[in-house]
């Protein structure tokens, strides 16, 4: 005889499993760990302060976690997942997707900026040459031997 | 004290080269021995080659981006240079000798007689012996139909790198929407929904050398379509109005 299940019962069982401590402990020192490797590269200067808040944010949130996992298992009845590891995949991926597409926001302004940079570079290193073509200060706009200069000079 | 007037000059022809060391002087010496009356601006974009310092022996002005910015920043930083420089108007060829400097005058009589703002020199207006690949030519035709379906010019030829711009368009142009790679339908769309008129002139081009890597070689003929849907999307939401006019 094939014993019935209530899938309702079985899921509240999966969800309620303790949570070993060996895996709370690795968490803890992983999360530990993380913070001092943001902290030392903030130090060394390989990070900007303001690029900090979201891995310290995310750090704490998992230390918490571990320390208080009815925050996960209430966390998991409210998305509708079976197990608190299906709950922090899925937040952890979606952490990451927002956080890919942030930086892409970000690379998208910096290559604007770079490309800014490189065009004003190119015009004023052409504007040096041409007025140090004609052996005056760099005020001339217009390279020496081009048709309107000479229209200039007429 | 009152803002400095501008003085406005005559036209500056733009030419964005890459590794062309080969061509430049040839297409340099064309423009001369044409008669076209113009400046002329290489905009060496991060060249490996030699292609400066002969376009400079040439007699042509040159600008050299630092590194490889791509086709429409090249075109982009000459609109810069003509709008700090004065010119009321600019032509803009490729350096591989594809396009004919007999066509400048041509291009460049509507613009100067304020019938148009922005002309484009077409292979295609008229009958014409240019061939094209076919996945190139359905290409075209598609972001023709498509230009059209949006509200925009109708224009054979919206891919060609022969155009004669107003100060107003190459003004335009300076903004940060210009793209730094391919400016197609996506820009055309732009400066027909800002109230700029485009006509198009029949001209004949020469086929591209066919050792030379078009920008729309390799993987980038799978980019360009995708890239280019998504910023015609772009410009096709742009308000009329567009702040960007200014």
């Amino acid at each position: 005889m094939n014993p019935q299940f209530d899938l309702g019962d079985l899921r509240q069982l999966y969800i309620a499993q303790p949570e070993p401590t060996s895996v709370r402990i690795l968490a803890l020192t992983l999360c530990t760990a993380f913070l001092v490797a943001v902290l030392v590269l903030v130090r060394r200067g390989k990070l900007r302060e303001e690029y900090t808040p979201i891995w310290t944010s995310v750090a704490v949130a998992t230390m918490i976690a571990t320390v208080w996992f009815d925050v996960v298992r209430l966390l998991t009845r409210l998305v509708g997942a079976w197990t608190p590891s299906s709950t922090l995949f899925f937040f952890g991926l979606l952490f990451l997707l927002v956080v890919s597409l942030n930086y892409a926001v970000r690379l998208s302004g910096m290559s604007t900026q770079v490309k800014l940079l490189a065009q004003e570079v190119a015009l004023l290193r052409a504007r040096l040459a041409a007025a140090e073509a004609r052996g005056a200060g760099p005020t001339p706009q217009l390279p020496a031997g081009s048709a309107a200069a000479s229209r200039d000079r007429e | 004290m009152a803002p400095p007037t501008e003085t406005i000059r005559g036209s500056l022809l733009v030419i964005p080269a890459l590794n062309e060391a080969r061509s430049i002087a040839q297409v340099i010496r064309g423009v001369r021995d044409s008669g076209a009356e113009v400046d002329v601006l290489v905009i060496d974009d991060g060249s490996r080659d030699d292609t400066a310092r002969i376009a400079r022996e040439s007699g042509a002005a040159v600008v050299s981006h630092p590194f490889n910015l791509g086709y429409g920043a090249a075109l982009q930083t000459g609109y810069k240079y003509a709008v700090r420089a004065g010119y009321a108007t600019v032509v803009q060829m490729d350096a591989d000798g594809q396009h004919d400097p007999a066509d400048i005058p041509r291009l460049l009589a509507p613009v100067c007689g304020g019938e148009a703002d922005l002309v484009i020199g077409s292979r295609f207006v008229q009958a014409s012996d240019y061939e094209m690949g076919s996945v190139r030519s359905g290409a075209r035709r598609f972001f023709t139909f498509l230009l059209v379906l949006l509200g925009g010019p109708r224009v054979a030829d919206p891919t060609s790198g022969l155009q004669a711009l107003s100060r107003p368009v190459f003004r335009f142009c300076c903004s940060d929407f210009y793209p730094t790679d391919f400016p197609d339908i996506d820009v055309l769309l732009l400066l027909h929904r800002q109230g700029f008129r485009i006509h198009e002139v029949p001209v004949r081009m020469r086929p591209s050398p066919p050792e030379r890597r078009t920008m729309h070689a390799g993987l980038r003929a799978l980019y360009y379509p995708y890239k280019m849907l998504l910023s015609t999307f772009r410009s096709w939401l742009t308000p009329r109005a567009s702040p960007l006019a200014d």
